[in-house]
């Protein structure tokens, strides 16, 4: 019975795929069209003239109508083939699936990290509301949520990079290639990226598990004679569980598109900084792309995280 | 005429603004290497061996020079190929490159006998043919964003194994230094037609280097030509740049010890470098800070208005508020460094409001004037707009800015929006081709497209006639003193180049073109 209401989520999530796709790659292509700015007199270079930029919007077919340009793209991408680079003539695939597994492992080692410090953090609150320590960790949860990213990265690189020169201050190394490196090279753009997820880990679980403490099933288990830790642990934990999941798929969605700043200040290839490149120059293919991907894989991750409470708790399946 | 016969460069001449300009550079740059005095300070003879690392501020258009159109790309493209002709470092006189010489027949006829020899990448001969088609592809191929370049070429022939004819359509003393950029790039003919497109990405030539990838975005390696006919050259076995688009990353990318060198860093940088145990690099180069003016319409097609925007500026000021000091005022189109400067036209708009207001009164203007101008949102260039501004309200001209992309600015300008656009000139290898680029009539850079003057349309000519350099430093002089006559632009100052180094990066030579070269370096470890 449970395995037949899955499946079902599953097709119909696969069913919502499409119009979201086309909704989301139809409207970044128009605001695009809002966007000042003309690829063309880019593509035209120092030595520009009328007649050059207008030949090149007819060689790139930018004279076409938009809906016929945009047609074109979606039926290309239906068929697996999501077009080059106006600019480098690089396959857009091959540049995402070049440049995600990067931005993959910051936000997965970023995810690690907000988890790791902020569920103790959270814990530790919780336990003792209202106490110095609830009050240490909210604070240290509110500076983490006002402290801009980009800044909190330039503070570390001066640190950590360039003044103790523990870590590396730009780029970064596959994780096939030399996986020590790779984590060392992740490591202080994942911290930069944490800092707001660890307060956000930290926040959300203390509310609710305040509230799960105090609630009276947990009254009663005190009353049983349960002890605390298998309260905290068997009851407490699992029931904020679900709260847990959902943080941390907004979380991933908002750790992906931090990105783009983090990319940049750590000289990151990753597809944060090929979102920002080709937004500037209007590289009309490779934005269209990763829009593309991006969807699939908050779609994905949105799925997965709804499978994963059903398993958590299992009531959710059978409302 | 024969390029050897060139003369020799005036060094000894001591204008008072020639040492002004070296005592300023001289001031700001404790490492300060810059055209001779580099080779003098580098320690010890160059080693051959290692791999320079380098943060480059931009990805490339592309690698093929015929098809690009980035201004940064010349520095990936130097190291892939040779020009046919080449400049001096310091003065941006042509030389021989892969053309061993060159001479003008005749007004209409350009004859270059090539450097024997020379094989591509691919192993393929570098010969006349060779030229002839990269030329061909240039003038007429569909992708060549460089046509505009060889527009007055008519017919390429080939009149020999390794000589070139170039039929021209009208005398064009240009040329040379027209073949020293993109244009005289050579591709391998071979590796063109097999590649078709993907030349753009897996470029073959003839340079010091040849190429062993280009990750998009990423980084783009080269390593040493076994082959290169220059002999001994080159020293280092290759050169990795990261494409680290913010300069400040790059920078500290270099003193973090990832990276060897980073180039086109902002004057405000300055400061991280000293502080840093970095060397830094910088000279003078073409880039020219200045306000375009659409003199095509009113007011700005009256020359007392032009002239007395120029009047109000003080650019002494301008250049330490906005540059940190690191830049020559600029009065002309080219820096003193220039084969071509003419130092008459130094201080040809006195700073004098008072001399402002009453030109402004003249044009009828008697309670001063309001514009708007074209501009940038970048930091650096909304700071230059401050100042720029606070120096004309001074003389009653009141500025209105509109700002956005650098792409949609230029491009709004040049469609007649706006009374002027605070922008740069990045220079080019040829002067006639700058001020044709900007004030002939219908040229795209020239906004309004209104011919200034029939006088200096003719003057414009006339510098491309004569292939004498004498003939032809007194021509362009000539176009500059009407353009400064007719106050056709704002020029406020040249940028000098400002590169980092780690200690062991040795012979770096900065050129007046601003576009680093690394054909001279070496390691030293």
């Amino acid at each position: 019975m449970l395995a037949r209401d899955r499946w079902k989520l599953i097709g119909w999530r696969l069913l919502q795929f499409v119009p979201v796709i086309v909704l989301a790659t139809f409207i970044v292509f128009g605001l695009m069209q809002l966007v000042p700015g003309d690829i063309a007199v880019t593509l035209a270079g120092e030595s520009a003239s009328e007649a050059r930029i207008a030949e090149l919007r007819r060689l790139y077919g930018l004279d076409r109508p938009l809906l016929v340009q945009y047609g074109q793209w979606l039926w290309g991408a239906m068929q697996g083939d999501l077009g080059k680079s106006m600019l480098s003539g690089e396959p857009v695939l091959r540049s995402i699936l070049t440049r995600f597994p990067t931005t993959l492992q910051i936000v997965l080692m970023a995810l690690s990290v907000s988890l790791l410090i902020g569920v103790p953090m959270g814990i530790l609150a919780a336990l003792r509301p209202n106490s110095r320590i609830d009050a240490f960790v909210t604070s240290l949860a509110s500076l983490g949520v006002a402290l801009p990213n980009f800044w909190l990265a330039m503070l570390l690189v001066s640190v950590f990079a360039l003044n103790l020169g523990w870590f590396p201050a730009t780029g970064a190394v596959a994780f096939a290639k030399d996986p020590v490196a790779s984590l060392k090279a992740a490591t202080l753009p994942a911290f930069a990226l944490a800092a707001g997820g660890v307060a956000e880990v930290a926040r959300q679980l203390r509310g609710s598990l305040v509230e799960v403490l105090s609630s009276q099933f947990v009254r009663t288990l005190h009353a049983k004679g349960l002890p605390p830790s298998a309260i905290l642990w068997r009851h407490g934990l699992k029931n904020v569980s679900v709260n847990l999941l959902t943080v941390i798929g907004l979380m991933f969605n908002r750790l992906l598109g931090a990105t783009v700043v983090i990319e940049a200040v750590f000289a990151i290839p990753g597809v944060g900084s090929m979102v920002v490149a080709s937004a500037i120059q209007k590289d009309f293919p490779v934005i269209q792309g990763v829009v593309l991907a991006m969807v699939l894989i908050v779609i994905t991750l949105n799925l997965v995280i709804d499978l994963l409470y059903t398993v958590v708790d299992p009531r959710v399946g059978r409302r | 005429m024969n390029p050897m016969s060139f003369p020799p460069a005036d060094d000894s001449a001591e204008q008072p603004v020639r040492v002004t300009r070296r005592e300023m550079i001289g001031l700001i740059t404790g490492a300060f290497t810059a055209g001779p005095s580099a080779v003098a300070l580098a320690q010890g003879a160059p080693r051959r061996g290692g791999v320079l690392k380098v943060a480059a501020p931009a990805n490339p258009s592309s690698l093929d020079p015929a098809t690009g159109g980035a201004g940064t790309d010349h520095v990936f493209l130097y190291t892939i190929f040779d020009t046919l002709i080449e400049w001096e470092y310091e003065t941006l006189r042509a030389k021989p490159g892969l053309a061993e010489s060159w001479s003008f027949t005749d007004p209409r006829t350009m004859v270059l006998t090539l450097r024997k020899g020379v094989v591509f990448h691919d192993g393929t001969p570098f010969d006349a043919a060779a030229v002839k088609f990269n030329l061909d592809r240039a003038r007429t191929g569909q992708r060549s964003n460089i046509k505009a370049d060889l527009a007055t070429v008519d017919a390429v022939e080939v009149t020999g194994s390794h000589v070139v004819t170039l039929r021209l359509n009208q005398p064009d003393a240009a040329l040379p230094l027209i073949l020293s950029d993109r244009a005289g790039m050579m591709s391998s003919p071979k590796a063109v037609q097999a590649l078709g497109n993907d030349h753009d990405r897996k470029p073959v030539g003839t340079g010091p280097w040849r190429l062993v990838n280009w990750a998009d975005g990423e980084k783009v390696s080269v390593t040493r030509n076994d082959k290169y006919w220059k002999a001994g050259m080159p020293y280092l076995d290759g050169i990795e740049m990261q494409i680290i688009i913010e300069v400040n990353t790059g920078l500290r990318s270099v003193v973090a010890g990832q990276n060897d060198y980073v180039y086109f860093l902002s004057p405000q940088q300055r400061a991280v470098v000293d502080r840093s145990k970095l060397q830094s690099n910088s000279g003078p180069t073409l880039y020219c800070i200045q306000l375009y003016m659409n003199y095509g319409r009113a007011p700005l097609n009256d020359a007392k208005v032009r002239r007395a925007i120029n009047q109000a500026i003080d650019r002494e000021a301008f250049v330490k508020a906005t540059m940190g000091g690191l830049a020559e005022v600029a009065w002309t189109q080219l820096p003193s460094a220039h084969w071509a400067y003419d130092k008459s036209l130094v201080n040809a708009w006195p700073h004098d409001i008072d001399a402002a207001r009453k030109l402004l009164a003249e044009a009828g203007h008697k309670d001063g004037i309001d514009l708007t101008f074209l501009g940038y949102t970048d930091q650096r260039s909304v700071q230059r707009q401050e100042v720029f501004m606070e120096q004309l309200r001074k003389a009653g001209i009141r500025v209105k800015w509109n700002n956005g992309s650098i792409a949609d600015m230029s491009a709004r300008f040049f469609r007649q929006e706006g009374d002027g656009l605070l922008s740069a000139w990045t220079g080019r290898p040829d002067p006639s081709l700058t001020f044709s680029l900007m004030y002939a009539k219908n040229a795209y850079f020239n906004a309004g497209k209104a011919e200034p003057s029939f006088e200096l349309s003719a003057a414009l000519l006339a510098s491309r006639a004569s292939t004498d350099q004498e003939v032809r430093k007194r021509e362009l002089g000539r176009v500059m003193k009407i353009i400064s006559d007719l106050s056709l632009v704002a020029p406020l100052c040249f940028q000098l180049e400002l590169d980092a180094a780690a200690r062991k990066v040795q012979g770096y030579k900065p050129n007046l073109l601003g576009k680093p070269k690394f054909e001279n370096v070496w390691l030293s470890e």
